[in-house]
């Protein structure tokens, strides 16, 4: 177990440690961000730094070495449409505000995917083209929220 | 200035534009938040489920809102209950982080919770509107304290970062001046007889006198600075006793400015449904809830119960589970019939033998993202130095929120405030940092609404719901679409087993939500078991 015990002197070292380190806090900005990026800001979230994954009462799909990960559009089918709870990023781009669905272009879309695809053990050689991300089906705008 | 030299020149397709805003910063705010309809809670008291048959039972799968209600009822009723719970107490997202928990969440990064005693931060709900009824009537029932939850606290601040150099603005100018402002461009256009077609004569003079009143106007109709507008706003110099008694009016910030800052969108915060007053918090933390329903259930419920597998035959389920302590052999459980209350992310992954219009809708809500952080200080500067006792600043920064404490007022010694309540994108980038790297970037950008910060700082906490282990996710983000698509299916009970929660119900995001559904679903499986009678 690694026990977090944040204090004003370990935050002050801090403040100096990320003061450089980037933020994408709204879509202005998340539209610039490569599949590095994307990965890091978003993905890691529930897949974990390294795509290990994790597991509780349920899991998240550990991404490295991932036989699944052979199919380049279960991959992009997953990122458009979510699966099992996760929330998709295939919507349109929306209305200007930093709620509901977050979307990502086709090209960044495949950018995310040949990422995953070639890291964390993975060397699935062929590349995907943004071409292909954008014949796939996208779910429709009329889906987005608000409920 | 303060009678704005733009406010002359507004033209009334530009006015009704404007008024159009208000319904519009509701409306904003109702898809900001993702929390939804202003439904009224379906709750009709207590539930009547006279007439269980002899010896039936019913599994229970999680401990959280929706899960202990159905228990308690359901016990109550004559029914054989058994609750598998996840994790080692009750109540799920009903919790409450105080000095000396731990907390794990997926990855593995612990948190350990430095608060001082009596101190704490609700990760999940912390609110409680007085027409929650099922909500009211439980936290009556188990006999736990109420406070008051200050939605709107007229002295804390809307802030937006790139407007009024980044100072944030007091809720009380900004709403009075706002409210000035539109009050007298409607009476200007009102005099001007621009509305004659859509108001009569006599009406226009009540409507005239109501500006008046409602915007705080002078005998002219104008919003200016005055004893008028101060008595909203707020005095330069207030009103005293003795030789310092005079006060001195303050001064209106210009239209423009609050348009342009976009601060109105933070007027109506309170006027939804859900977030109009009175709401309350339990004394001690929303998670006394669980605690309370925890202690009076007892032995019903089985704690570190991870769920594998449920099954169904003819006659009841079976569901197998192990110990996530001592994880040793599979065991199972079985009953006549099962209500599941397991978010659907991870019930989504749980082999269950239901139909598949059941098992369509478990996969096609996503889950939303947020994150709470609760913040230590060495004292209570937001009281001490800015005069804010409870309820919540709005900010344009990635915290969105920050919360003060709605108790314990002018006790010396530490505070606790919530640091940041963020969703959508913002909480997503934040989810997928360490906690220490999000309790630094809620200190950091918190600061720049109160620099005490950096001087008063001591520890913090940051639950992001994506990585919650029992829960892989806020709350279901249903649209529409879905809902029409997927919902009824989702309640619709498949043979022996119904679902529960507030992914169940319209209140998606409350407690209320949870427990409703909870109420409609039991119902609905206690008419089956009395149909089946004592064959079940």
């Amino acid at each position: 177990m690694r026990g977090v015990a944040l204090s004003a002197a370990l935050l002050l070292f801090m403040l100096g440690a990320y003061a450089d380190s980037p933020m994408f806090t709204s879509r202005a900005t998340l539209g610039s961000l490569n599949g590095e990026q994307i990965y890091e800001h978003i993905c890691q979230g529930c897949h974990m730094p390294g795509g290990q994954g994790a597991v509780g009462a349920g899991s998240y799909p550990k991404l490295a070495a991932n036989k699944k990960l052979a199919s380049w559009a279960y991959v992009a089918l997953t990122v458009l449409d979510g699966r099992n709870g996760m929330p998709p990023f295939g919507y349109p781009a929306a209305r200007g505000m930093n709620s509901g669905p977050a979307h990502l272009s086709d090209a960044q879309i495949a950018d995310v995917v040949n990422y995953v695809r070639s890291h964390f053990g993975n060397a699935y050689k062929a590349k995907v083209t943004p071409e292909e991300i954008q014949a796939l089906p996208h779910p429709a705008a009329e889906l987005m929220g608000p409920q | 200035m303060e009678n704005g030299e733009d406010s002359g020149s507004v033209s009334r397709r530009e006015l009704l534009r404007m008024i159009g805003a208000t319904a519009g910063a509701t409306a904003m705010y109702q898809a900001m938040s993702s929390l939804g309809l202003a439904a009224e809670s379906p709750y009709e008291g207590p539930i009547d489920l006279q007439g269980a048959p002899r010896g039936a039972s019913v599994l229970i799968l999680g401990a959280g809102m929706a899960g202990l209600t159905a228990a308690y009822e359901l016990r109550n009723a004559g029914y054989k209950v058994q609750v598998l719970e996840y994790n080692a107490r009750a109540g799920g997202r009903n919790w409450t982080l105080r000095g000396g928990d731990r907390y794990t969440e997926l990855g593995g990064q612990t948190q350990q919770c430095e608060f001082d005693k009596d101190l704490y931060i609700n990760p999940g709900p912390w609110r409680i509107p007085y027409h929650h009824h099922g909500m009211m009537h439980y936290t009556k029932l188990l006999k736990i304290p109420l406070e008051p939850f200050f939605q709107v606290n007229y002295n804390a601040y809307l802030h937006s970062s790139g407007a009024f150099g980044g100072k944030p603005q007091r809720f009380r100018e900004v709403k009075a001046d706002y409210q000035g402002h539109v009050a007298e461009l409607l009476a200007k256009a009102t005099r001007q007889n621009s509305l004659d077609a859509a108001v009569t004569k006599e009406d226009q003079e009540k409507l005239l006198e109501s500006l008046r009143h409602w915007g705080a106007l002078d005998s002219d109709y104008s919003y200016v600075s005055s004893d008028a507008s101060s008595d909203r706003r707020g005095y330069e110099k207030k009103p005293g006793g003795g030789l310092s008694a005079r006060p001195i009016p303050s001064k209106p910030i210009a239209l423009h400015d609050i348009l342009d800052s976009g601060l109105w969108s933070g007027v109506a915060n309170g006027d939804t449904f859900d977030m109009q007053t009175a709401l309350f918090q339990p004394a001690g933390g929303m998670g006394r809830i669980g605690e309370a329903f925890g202690k009076e259930l007892g032995p019903l419920i089985r704690y570190n119960a991870k769920v594998t597998d449920i099954r169904q035959d003819d006659h009841g389920v079976s569901v197998t589970f192990t110990d996530v302590q001592n994880s040793g052999a599979p065991q199972s459980a079985r009953a006549d019939w099962c209500l599941c209350t397991i978010p659907l992310p991870i019930l989504a992954q749980i082999p269950m033998n239901v139909g598949q219009s059941m098992a369509s809708a478990i996969s096609a809500v996503p889950y939303a993202a947020a994150i709470k952080a609760g913040l230590q200080f060495k004292r209570r500067f937001w009281e001490q130095d800015e005069n804010i006792f409870g309820g919540i600043t709005y900010t344009d920064l990635p915290i969105m929120n920050i919360g003060y404490p709605n108790t314990g007022f002018q006790s010396g010694g530490k505070g606790v405030l919530l640091g940041a309540y963020m969703w959508g994108l913002r909480a997503m980038e934040f989810t997928a940092m360490t906690p220490p790297e999000r309790v630094q970037k809620v200190v950091d950008y918190g600061s720049q609404i109160h620099p005490q910060y950096r001087q008063e700082f001591e520890n913090g906490v940051a639950v992001a719901w994506h990585r919650v282990p029992f829960t892989m996710g806020c709350f279901g983000q249903w649209t529409t679409a879905t809902r029409a698509k997927h919902y009824d299916d989702l309640c619709q009970i498949d043979g022996r087993i119904a679902l529960a929660g507030e992914h169940a119900s319209f209140i998606g995001g409350w407690q209320e939500g949870a427990v409703t559904s909870a109420l409609d679903a039991i119902g609905r499986l206690h008419q089956r078991a009395v149909a089946q009678g004592e064959r079940a």
